[in-house]
């Protein structure tokens, strides 16, 4: 029972998660069809998981033209995101939603 | 082949071979590092040229936007991808490697090349390549080449010994040649001495002549004695040896009688303790040449105005003297042919090889025990 309701509150806690990555991520990169692309340039400069998520959310806490992995031409087409308003345990919960979501080791068969 | 041939030809093998052993050993070894280093080489060429090919597909794959990503593999090679915190991305060898950085290594008859990557295609930082090692398969060769050699160096060391000793050979058996014939020429003369000596009467000299035939009589004996040696030495396998029924006793008082005159320079006394009947089954020529050389060279060694001390019994014979006697290092080499340790005594130094080469005949125990400035005992045993 209690097992039962462990994994039946771990299902609705995945679900209220991902219903807050659509809300907070989606709504503007829903359409965009290259929102894979960033996680091939994290993966590309910073390898590992635990470094790629790092990098993401010293990115989205404080984005600077320095940090961004955007190529230059983005840069200047684009600009800077603005900074993320998520406090940090959202914001982190986001990004691992957004690995799990996009990673390339996963995709390796 | 003359005594101390075998062993000359013997320290000259082990010297030739061991140095040949040695610089075969260095040339081969040193031909095998360095194959083995090829090799070594030539592995992590192959290997660094894989892991450039694995490079190019990945990179090719990291720009691919399926939703399945198929691990580029290849026959040749097995390989894996870590990252940067050397957690395993994907793997097609077995087992886990262990990464601590750029590596080159062979482990379970594998080869392995460890490389860092940079730009991280597919999140690798790593790569690791794997082929089966190579076999060197020299080793087999080199050991049948070098035992070739070594069996060819030992016969052609055998005959180059055989050359290089036979003008030692031929000098030693002119020279024997010569004592052989000088032997056979002093017999009649020495014969003739003693013979006319022991016909002289005695009461018709006065003592000053009978004094000097007294001296011709003894020199004479030493002659006979170094003759009845050499003979014995030389032609030793010509006669034929007659064993009969021997009174020790007798033949011991006999010799002791014999060497009287000479003790008596000296001044020696003879302490004899001898059992009456004793019986010995032998040579009677070669007991008294065993006799004769242990007695003289008691004499010889004696201080003057000491006892010369003669027991015999049914299972031994002891003679000891207060002479200078030995030390260890002469009395180790006392039964060798030719050992002279005082120069100033006469002889070849031939008494205790014939002493010895009898007591072996007859299966007599020989003991010397010897303390310089106090003396020597031999003691025999049968």
């Amino acid at each position: 029972m209690v097992k039962f309701l462990t994994l039946l509150t771990l299902f609705f806690l995945h679900l209220s998660a991902q219903s807050d990555f659509d809300k907070n991520c989606m709504s503007c990169h829903g359409d965009d069809f290259k929102f894979y692309i960033i996680m091939k340039k994290y993966t590309l400069k910073y390898s590992s998981a635990t470094s790629i998520k790092k990098a993401m959310f010293a990115y989205l806490k404080n984005p600077t033209l320095e940090a961004s992995i955007l190529p230059p031409e983005y840069k200047t087409k684009f600009g800077i995101k603005e900074k993320s308003d998520l406090n940090d345990e959202t914001l982190k919960q986001m990004i691992d939603i957004y690995y799990d979501k996009y990673n390339l080791a996963s995709k390796l068969k | 082949m003359y005594s101390g041939e075998k062993k000359t030809i013997f320290y000259v093998l082990v010297l030739y071979l061991s140095s040949t052993v040695l610089l075969i050993t260095t040339l081969f070894s040193g031909y095998y590092l360095y194959e083995k280093e090829r090799l070594w080489q030539e592995e992590r060429e192959l290997l660094s040229r894989y892991a450039s090919e694995l490079e190019v597909a990945l990179s090719k794959l990291h720009e691919s936007n399926e939703d399945t990503l198929v691990y580029p593999r290849n026959t040749a090679f097995r390989s894996a991808i870590y990252d940067s915190d050397k957690k395993l991305i994907f793997s097609t060898i077995e087992s886990l490697i262990d990464i601590q950085g750029a590596d080159f290594f062979t482990k379970n008859k594998n080869t392995y090349l460890i490389t860092p990557l940079s730009p991280h295609y597919l999140g690798a930082a790593f790569l690791v390549i794997q082929t089966e090692s190579k076999p060197l398969g020299i080793l087999r060769d080199i050991l049948y080449i070098a035992l070739f050699i070594i069996a060819v160096v030992i016969i052609t060391s055998y005959f180059l010994v055989n050359i290089i000793l036979r003008p030692l050979r031929e000098n030693i058996k002119m020279l024997d040649n010569f004592i052989k014939d000088t032997t056979h020429e002093l017999n009649t003369p020495i014969t003739a001495i003693l013979a006319n000596i022991e016909t002289i009467d005695a009461d018709g000299c006065d003592p000053k002549t009978l004094k000097k035939l007294k001296r011709i009589d003894i020199a004479s004996k030493s002659i006979s004695n170094l003759y009845q040696d050499l003979a014995y030495l030389l032609l030793n396998h010509q006669t034929s040896t007659q064993n009969q029924e021997l009174n020790l006793s007798e033949i011991a008082r006999e010799r002791v009688n014999y060497f009287l005159d000479m003790a008596q320079i000296k001044r020696l006394r003879f302490a004899l303790e001898i059992q009456e009947g004793v019986r010995f089954f032998a040579d009677k020529n070669k007991i008294e040449r065993l006799l004769d050389n242990i007695l003289s060279n008691a004499i010889k060694y004696a201080k003057r105005d000491t006892t010369i001390q003669l027991f015999l019994d049914e299972h031994s014979l002891i003679i000891e003297d207060e002479g200078k006697g030995m030390s260890k290092e002469e009395l180790e080499r006392v039964f060798v042919r030719y050992s002279r340790f005082d120069k100033s005594q006469g002889g070849f130094g031939i008494g205790y090889n014939i002493v010895k080469s009898i007591v072996d005949e007859y299966g007599i125990s020989i003991a010397i025990n010897s303390q310089i400035d106090i003396g020597t005992k031999v003691e025999l045993r049968w």
